[in-house]
């Protein structure tokens, strides 16, 4: 008899062992946080603090310029040329000039597997956007949010302008922190190299990137 | 009787452990560091969220005022300038006709031996498809939602795609674009094309022609950290 009630003893403290081990495991699943998670957090929550931050700025300029183009005629097309160059700016409408990098790209003479073609510079290009670059341009051609990289004939289109080689790649953004971005192990400037083309990366404290030249008028594009 | 007394050994053993383990692990879970950090950084990011969401809602609502105020017929140019250059900047909801174009991983089962890696979807095939809709004259571009604006990249972290500074997009990914739709779509599936590349390695390509697409706005940084405009 009293064998029975031990077995029925253990029997119930293991059930309900596997009962908190399994209520264990589920609350890990389901709230349980790996470390690199707060990793990640951070890394969020430091961007939303940066866009914050602009939002606010960007909130009191328009203030300011409200209040100005309510005084009158004069100050509201003035209030409106400064917004205008303000936007154009960050639209890639005018030159720019500060610290960043030239990335020079070259097919090697001969011995080459292969060509520069368009999604390899795409590829530099998004590192470097990647990595923080502010302001981009490629053979004179600055890079906007309709810029198109692509092969069409014998050349590389830009903005609808053909380049050829050798590509200048200019970037403004932080220099040391882009050249690190191409040039890491197993990144864009090796796998390039290991095809036959040679590109390297220069860091530079001022350099100037050109405005865009091209349209700026939109046929199909409506602000609501 | 032996019988008995072993059992209540083996429960006492049982019960110890139980004990201990449940202890460990409750200790390790809820105290941990990495918990308790990200507990109060999710805590701290939806507080910051809002505010950005609010902020977000001010300054469309100061852009629109200025607008009004400044609806003077003698300064139309201006204001069509200024528009303009908003849609290119990407700080403007913009609509138009386009297209939308899904892309998702491949659905073919992996045979034994053949790379996994080639029927999924790279970053690279992401930025070709966006470019290719560039060059077929897209006026604006969104991912998943995103705008996509003059520094706006694309990176592939796992199967999430991170864009405009962190932001993670999850399949399927859906790229939209306002722009002439016929030349984007005969762009696209071009004989030799991006579509028919994709497709390959199984990857799943569907496009749809959309009369009025919405473009939302995205978020442009007031002032460049390193770039600073040329005088004169």
């Amino acid at each position: 008899m009293s064998r029975y009630l031990s077995i029925t003893a253990v029997a119930l403290v293991l059930g309900m062992m596997v009962v908190q081990q399994f209520r264990i495991t589920g609350f890990r699943g389901a709230h349980g946080i790996p470390a690199d998670r707060a990793q990640e957090l951070t890394v969020e929550l430091k961007q939303l603090e940066k866009e914050r931050a602009d939002l606010a700025a960007e909130a009191e300029d328009l203030e300011k310029k409200l209040a100005q183009a309510q005084m009158g005629y004069n100050q509201a097309a003035e209030a409106l040329r400064t917004e205008i160059a303000k936007v154009r700016l960050l639209a890639g409408l005018e030159p720019v000039r500060g610290r960043g990098v030239v990335v020079v790209v070259v097919p090697r003479q001969g011995t080459g597997v292969f060509t520069v073609r368009d999604e390899d510079l795409l590829r530099i290009v998004n590192e470097l956007r990647g990595a923080g670059a502010e302001a981009l341009a490629i053979n004179g051609q600055r890079l906007i949010a309709t810029s198109e990289i692509r092969t069409s004939g014998a050349h590389i289109n830009v903005n609808l302008i053909p380049i050829a080689p050798p590509y200048r790649i200019l970037a403004i953004g932080n220099p040391e922190y882009m050249k690190n971005t191409l040039e890491i192990k197993g990144g864009v400037v090796e796998t390039l190299r290991e095809w036959g083309i040679d590109i390297a990366v220069f860091t530079r404290d001022d350099l100037t990137v050109p405005g865009y030249q091209g349209k700026t008028s939109f046929e199909y594009a409506r602000t609501s | 009787m032996k019988g008995l007394y072993a059992a209540m050994a083996l429960v006492g053993l049982l019960l110890g452990l139980m004990v201990a383990l449940q202890f460990r692990m409750t200790r390790d879970i809820a105290q941990s560091v990495p918990v308790q950090r990200a507990q109060e950084l999710s805590a701290r990011l939806a507080a910051v969220r809002e505010e950005r969401g609010a902020l977000e809602e001010r300054v469309e609502s100061l852009r629109q005022q200025l607008d009004a105020v400044t609806a003077q017929p003698e300064l139309t140019v201006l204001r069509r300038e200024l528009e303009q250059a908003r849609i290119l900047a990407g700080v403007v909801e913009v609509k138009g006709p386009g297209v939308e174009v899904t892309l998702n991983d491949s659905n073919q089962p992996v045979q034994p031996g053949q790379n996994p890696n080639l029927y999924v979807l790279h970053d690279e095939d992401v930025l070709k498809v966006l470019n290719e809709l560039r060059a077929a004259g897209a006026e604006a571009l969104a991912i998943n939602g995103q705008r996509l604006g003059p520094t706006s990249e694309i990176r592939c972290v796992g199967p999430t795609i991170l864009t405009n500074r962190n932001k993670r997009l999850v399949p399927p990914f859906v790229i939209t674009a306002i722009g002439n739709p016929d030349t984007m779509i005969s762009a696209l599936k071009m004989r030799g094309g991006v579509v028919e590349t994709l497709q390959v390695w199984g990857i799943q390509v569907t496009i749809r022609k959309l009369n009025e697409v919405t473009i939302p706005a995205g978020i442009a940084p007031v002032k460049f950290e390193f770039a600073q405009p040329v005088t004169s």
